[in-house]
């Protein structure tokens, strides 16, 4: 199981009502902005799905 | 602050003070219409998003006053004509409370320091010092040469040497800092100081135990304390009471717990109750209030809360009972 942001859905971090919310929240840092883009850094993740479950846009899911 | 009101026979209205609100949800699941709904609790714990930690829905609140009933923290409050239904005898009345006895304390300010909700304020007057020694000491302005040793090493900073020019000066002593420990008197080179501690040859004697008194006074916020137990557990002389609002049992499963990565339970709690251990979270029932705020951020819905007993009394309504009931389950996981 990896964590997944569906780029559709994601508000990016200018769309985002959290600016970012998941990268704020993350405490492994495995989620950086690149270029206004959120994107996940899958070495770093811990799968503690915070970033799941506090997603405004509910963007980020298991697959 | 949410705020909700209506006028029919009576005027009724609700307010959320979200000051007081740790984001527990039991009002969300209280609510008989589904018109609460909590937010994002955990950014907004953690400082990330400014917001209130619940919304009601005022189109289909019907202002019936249940979630103010069973809110723990007094965080939502209903009043009918004006007056709030925590002072009514016809409404439901929390049974918890935190008391700390005046008159056993000893003001230590363990229980201020370890307060998690900044509730008790310790003030305290302590003892005069010189009353709590006794001896004499003198200084022999002749034989002084204004070397200033006694006035560098005096652990008490009760010397100092003053000069009105450059060969006149003066050895003053400040007696309420002076303590007799003679440390002056024997690294003067001249012996130009005389003192002695009549502490140490004569025992206590000549010191009364009323000096050595401390007064003060110990206040205790009822409207932040949560009534998590920290003050009473520190207490060195058991002056600390604290009564819970649920009685029951807490656990995390280590197996799905992230710990360290997460510590969404440690910032929500309001008790200061969760600590990581070993990297899995780890709540500590003698702080924990059942209060549930930690099952409603746990990502891994790891936490399993089961509150087996309400310190709610005087609940007169029978269809109030069975609302209230919910808040006793066998077992949650944040749902």
């Amino acid at each position: 199981m990896a964590i997944v942001i569906d780029p559709e859905k994601c508000g990016k971090i200018k769309n985002c009502p959290g600016e970012g919310l998941c990268i704020k929240l993350c405490e492994k840092g495995a989620i950086i902005e690149e270029n206004g883009e959120v994107v996940l850094v899958p070495e770093k993740c811990d799968e503690c799905d915070i970033c799941i479950q506090n997603c405004p846009n509910q963007a980020i899911s298991k697959a | 602050m949410a705020f909700i009101e209506r006028n029919g026979e009576e005027h009724r209205s609700l307010t959320h003070v979200n000051e007081k609100c740790v984001g527990c949800g039991i009002c969300k699941d209280i609510c008989p219409t589904g018109s609460i709904k909590t937010g994002p609790i955990l950014p907004i714990a953690r400082g990330l998003l400014k917001m209130d930690y619940i919304n009601i829905n005022k189109d289909t609140c019907c202002l019936c006053g249940l979630c103010a009933t069973a809110c723990p923290f007094n965080a939502l409050e209903f009043t009918l004509n004006g007056a709030n239904i925590k002072d009514m005898s016809e409404y439901p009345q929390w049974g918890h409370s935190s008391k700390i006895d005046s008159d056993a304390c000893i003001y230590c300010k363990s229980c201020e320091t370890a307060c998690p909700q900044d509730a008790i304020r310790v003030v305290r007057e302590l003892p005069e010092r010189s009353k709590l020694v006794s001896g004499e000491i003198s200084a022999d302005d002749e034989k002084c040469i204004n070397c200033k040793v006694c006035e560098e090493l005096c652990p008490a900073g009760a010397i100092t040497i003053k000069e009105d020019g450059p060969f006149s000066h003066k050895v003053e002593i400040d007696e309420d800092k002076c303590v007799y420990c003679l440390v002056c008197r024997r690294a003067c080179p001249t012996q130009a100081i005389k003192a002695v501690c009549e502490s140490c040859s004569y025992g206590e004697y000549k010191i009364n135990p009323e000096d050595a008194v401390i007064k003060g006074e110990v206040f205790l916020n009822d409207e932040s304390c949560v009534n998590c137990g920290w003050c009473q557990e520190v207490c060195p002389v058991d002056a600390a009471a604290i009564t819970k609002p649920f009685e029951g049992s807490i656990t995390t499963n280590k197996e799905i717990c992230k710990g360290e990565s997460c510590h969404a339970c440690m910032d929500i709690c309001p008790c200061n109750a969760v600590s990581i251990v070993d990297g899995k979270s780890q709540i500590d029932q003698k702080f924990c209030i059942l209060c549930g705020a930690c099952t409603q951020v746990c990502p891994q819905h790891a936490i399993d809360l089961k509150r087996e007993k309400m310190n709610l009394n005087n609940i007169r309504s029978k269809s109030w009972k069975k609302q209230i009931k919910k808040l006793v389950t066998e077992g949650t996981c944040g749902k």
